[in-house]
């Protein structure tokens, strides 16, 4: 899984953006969003990138894992995110 | 695009490197040509230090454009570093100086897309507009372009002998295998304000180019991007007051502007880092100078032929 081809992400105070290039359309990203991306530009699949979540971060409710896929998913049906 | 003052740097980069070309373009609100290059141009070292701070500052998308870009003798290093340095690259060019060997150099350097000015249908509407510019020359680029597998977009602008074939150049920009097609109200400022008689289509024409261009919009839909901009310059300005776009214009001098259509300089990369011109362009934007020459504009459109002769923006201490 990575950033689509066209997408660039760029961390910010606020948390981070994702700029789409062709369509110039901007996304901004709140802290745990901006985590997640910064995991799926550093490469793996889905599982990977939850697995690397959850070892660096609390989570025995399994919160973070269900949103995060959820946020994933929600990349990847907006095209921002490919496999 | 997003509001500016959000983020830590622009997120769009136009960058004109050079004011020469090898055209002279009715319309050009920058009056490029043979022989127009600014004296103090930005060169090779200077150029390629400003865009290793473009790069260091996570600047995620750069265009290249002029003049011509492919006239400046640090074209295709500044195209490379900015590829390398993971910036998405656009150059817009009018295609007359691309060789094949230079499509397929830009193919291997990785640009995201190359636009080109595509302005009419018909060899004789784009020869009139695009003065010295030659219809084939144009058309092979693009050409040659796609056969590279280079991303091709298509730039038109609008006056009052080419509006009427809209419908044909759009057709003719995706049998040309682009990817997009750019059009909106050509700005009267520049070479185009002194040319305005033979240029400005008339509101009746706009109504039908636009029509037409919602109707190729839907046609070409999820085929070929076909982007217009309808709003009048001033309309965009003021609405640009409320919601600045994460975007500097670099002058071939290093010098950056707020937006193109307005006068206001903010910056000087030669002397000062992105970080303090990004600083200034936010606080150029809520200027009450820059809103008054907004508001003075709406009151004496005549203004607007000189929106091309830059001034320094007035800050604040």
């Amino acid at each position: 899984m990575k950033l689509a081809q066209f997408v660039k992400f760029r961390e910010e105070k606020f948390g981070g953006v994702l700029f789409e290039t062709r369509s110039e359309k901007v996304y901004t990203l709140s802290p745990s969003g901006a985590v997640v991306v910064k995991e799926i530009a550093a490469g793996g699949d889905a599982e990977e990138v939850l697995a690397r979540l959850k070892s660096r971060y609390r989570d025995p409710e399994g919160k973070l894992e269900a949103e995060a896929r959820e946020f994933i998913s929600s990349l990847k049906s907006q095209g921002l995110v490919a496999e | 695009m997003a509001r500016g003052p959000l983020f830590e740097a622009p997120l769009y980069v136009g960058w004109q490197l050079t004011n020469e070309c090898n055209l002279s373009c009715l319309h050009c609100i920058e009056e490029s040509g043979p022989g127009k290059a600014f004296p103090d141009e930005l060169g090779r070292e200077q150029a390629l230090d400003v865009l290793g701070r473009l790069a260091r500052a996570q600047v995620p998308y750069l265009s290249l454009s002029g003049g011509e870009p492919l006239l400046h003798g640090a074209f295709w290093e500044l195209a490379e570093a900015a590829a390398a340095a993971g910036i998405e690259v656009k150059i817009e060019t009018n295609g007359h100086l691309l060789s094949p060997e230079g499509c397929a150099r830009l193919r291997r350097i990785g640009v995201g897309a190359v636009q080109v000015s595509l302005d009419g249908a018909a060899r004789a509407s784009y020869e009139r507009l695009r003065a010295r510019g030659s219809w084939d020359k144009a058309l092979a680029s693009i050409r040659e372009l796609r056969r590279a597998g280079v991303s091709v977009e298509i730039n038109f602008s609008p006056a009052k002998f080419n509006a009427g074939e809209i419908a044909e150049a759009v057709d003719l920009a995706f049998h040309l295998g682009a990817v997009g097609f750019y059009t909106g109200r050509t700005i009267i400022a520049g070479r185009a304000a002194r040319t305005r008689g033979l240029l400005e289509p008339s509101a009746e024409q706009y109504e039908e180019f636009f029509k037409t261009l919602r109707e190729k919009a839907r046609q070409y839909e999820g085929r070929m991007r076909v982007c217009y901009h309808e709003m009048g310059l001033v309309e965009e300005l003021k609405y640009r007051l409320e919601n600045p776009a994460a975007l500097f214009i670099i002058l071939p001098n290093g010098k950056v502007k707020l937006i193109n259509a307005l006068p206001f300089v903010c910056g000087d990369l030669r002397r000062q880092s992105v970080g303090e011109v990004w600083k200034a362009f936010l606080e150029g934007w809520r200027s009450p100078e820059v809103a008054e020459f907004v508001h003075a504009l709406e009151r004496d459109p005549g203004m607007i032929g000189r929106l091309h002769e830059w001034t320094e923006v007035p800050l604040r201490p």
